[in-house]
């Protein structure tokens, strides 16, 4: 059979930029490896200019193991994006808080590697390689700053939560397998539309919902996500809430709105009910959190709900909506989190006491909180309120008690964003020295800002890009 | 339905067996005590002061590095049964893999994980 290597061009450029960041940092001296977060950030953005080229390249690998469509592109542009970003904001923080390892940025490349073959995937075999490729990276990442304890504890605690996720995940694969008798997704598909949804496939089915539902932090399979988000580096809390959440969700979208459809009766009032808990227990815990990383953590998991909105009516708008949502949710979360990294640079503090007086002391750092917190508020100027009209448009038929949850919980939200806010704008410091932040972190904070700001009053152009990804996803 | 049969006997020849043994000898073995007897035997030695200390967790690493290139052996063999069959290109990937292998040791090495303490 031929095996056409040229659908893989982004990946294998990918796997060749980790391994040769690596080989460069064990070849390099310690006291000149400062340059290699550089390296890794330039092929970054050689391999995203790659797949953007890329853009209208389809295919199948192995008889529907690799699908190479404009909706796998899609999310492998978000994930490149995000490490991009990510990159730029941290390479300060790493310098200062890491060491000069070597080691972050190769672990950064592998893991935006396994959230592209996630994107890619087309059985649960390359599924579940690409799932655990990104979360064996994420554990090693979460526990970087190996002097602190919480950043220790925050490692474990992933590395228990990804265990128990993938052993799910994999109980629900071998069910389905056993009820279809396949493990493409695509004849999956078939299967379920074909016969009667038998009581194991739902088993399997529900399966899935929960091992992804701590892929995502969906409420119940959250409870790991603010501990996580808080001992973690920042830059890698960014990168994790952004990232992993985002290729998770492309997973979701592509076993139950692809291979799944037959049984949507089954599942579509499980998501549901996960999305109202999601966005009801995130936004009311993360009102009564007094550090950044945390409020952002329950935020996350808010907004997780929101996202799982669009999965509801398993429909090519609802699959646009979703991807609209991740990509302006990546501007909003990596922004957010670029301040909390260069703040904590400055102030060695989470708190949100310590954001006293913000704008005097970062005028910049703190303009970037204000759009990031009212975009992921849903202000409508902003890129939010965009992305959360589709979201919620697509539920008015049928899910309306979806609809008016999700407007009450989005005014809840509101609340403890602007308290943010105003602690930030109307407090005075008890410092009042100037945060200086370095001109990389502030590329990802103009970027961001921008982005968001763009997205929201002119949405069409990515809107049509998602929308002709969401259609070539159902072209089958 | 006559298949399972067959898997019910075994179930209970293999009981029967089992239990059969333990009381046969429960019934018949002669009763000495003494004790020699309540010593550790076959795997292992009586404990040189306390067990519960502390041990160099280099141990792990080890262990570890030991695993990979065990593990690498599963499957450096069934390509070298049929190497024939995979013709150059089965040289070329085992040879990626391999690689990759040596750059995990080199690290290591380079890490001072085989350096004894």
């Amino acid at each position: 059979m031929h095996f056409d290597f040229s659908l893989l061009t982004t990946e294998l450029s990918m796997f060749i930029l980790g391994l040769a960041t690596f080989v460069l940092g064990l070849v390099v001296p310690s006291r000149s490896r400062r340059g290699i977060g550089a390296f890794a950030l330039f092929g970054l953005l050689a391999v995203l200019g790659l797949t953007v080229l890329n853009w209208d390249q389809q295919g199948v690998l192995l008889n529907g193991m690799y699908l190479v469509d404009r909706y796998a592109m899609f999310f492998k542009i978000l994930c490149l994006s995000t490490a991009i970003l990510v990159i730029f904001g941290s390479l300060r923080y790493v310098n200062e808080h890491l060491g000069n390892h070597f080691e972050y940025y190769s672990t950064i490349v592998f893991a935006t590697l396994g959230m592209m073959v996630i994107a890619s995937a087309g059985d649960f075999i390359s599924l579940y390689l690409g799932i655990e490729l990104m979360t064996i990276s994420f554990i090693i990442l979460v526990a970087f700053r190996s002097q602190d304890g919480k950043s220790l504890e925050a490692g474990i605690k992933y590395l228990l939560q990804a265990g128990l996720s993938s052993a799910v995940i994999l109980y629900g694969f071998s069910l389905i397998y056993a009820a279809t008798g396949t493990i493409v997704i695509l004849e999956v598909a078939h299967a379920t539309l074909q016969g009667q949804a038998s009581p194991l496939l739902i088993a399997g089915m529900v399966m899935l919902v929960a091992g992804l539902g701590f892929k995502v932090s969906a409420v119940p399979f959250h409870m790991w996500s603010p501990d996580v988000y808080e001992g973690a580096p920042t830059p890698v809390t960014a990168f994790l809430a952004v990232g992993s959440k985002a290729v998770s969700f492309a997973a979701l979208l592509r076993l139950f709105v692809a291979g799944l459809a037959g049984v949507h009766q089954q599942w579509d009032i499980l998501v549901a009910v996960l999305a109202a808990l999601s966005m009801i227990i995130g936004n009311l815990v993360a009102i009564p959190q007094t550090n950044i990383k945390r409020l952002l953590a329950y935020s996350s998991i808010a907004q997780a709900g929101y996202l799982l909105v669009g999965l509801v009516t398993a429909s090519p708008a609802g699959i646009k909506a979703v991807m609209f949502y991740s990509f302006l949710y990546v501007f909003a979360t990596v922004g957010a989190f670029t301040v909390v990294a260069v703040v904590y640079n400055k102030i060695k503090s989470d708190e949100i006491a310590d954001y006293a007086g913000l704008v005097q002391r970062a005028p910049l750092a703190a303009a970037v909180m204000l759009i990031c917190l009212l975009s992921m508020a849903g202000i409508p100027p902003l890129a939010g309120f965009v992305g959360k009209f589709y979201l919620f448009s697509t539920v008015v038929s049928g899910y309306l008690w979806l609809v008016y949850l999700g407007l009450i919980m989005s005014m809840i939200s509101v609340y403890y964003y602007l308290r943010v806010v105003l602690v930030m704008f109307r407090d005075d410091p008890k410092d009042p020295a100037p945060i200086e932040m370095g001109s990389a972190a502030n590329i990802t904070l103009i970027i961001t800002m921008v982005a968001t700001i763009f997205l929201g009053i002119y949405p069409n152009p990515l809107s049509e890009v998602a929308n002709s990804a969401a259609i070539s996803f159902f072209l089958k | 339905m006559s298949d399972w049969v067959g898997v019910a006997l075994f179930l209970v020849v293999g009981l029967v067996f089992g239990a059969g043994g333990l009381l046969t000898s429960f019934l018949i073995h002669p009763r000495s005590k003494n004790k020699y007897k309540l010593e550790t035997y076959e795997c292992g030695l009586p404990t040189e002061g306390p067990s519960w200390i502390r041990f160099k967790t280099q141990y792990f690493t080890y262990a570890l590095m030991f695993v990979i290139f065990d593990v690498e052996v599963i499957y450096l063999y069934p390509w070298a049964v049929s190497f024939e069959n995979l013709g150059f290109a089965g040289l070329v990937k085992m040879f990626i893999f391999i690689f990759i292998l040596v750059l995990g040791l080199w690290y290591a090495w380079k890490e001072g994980a085989l350096e004894w303490k």
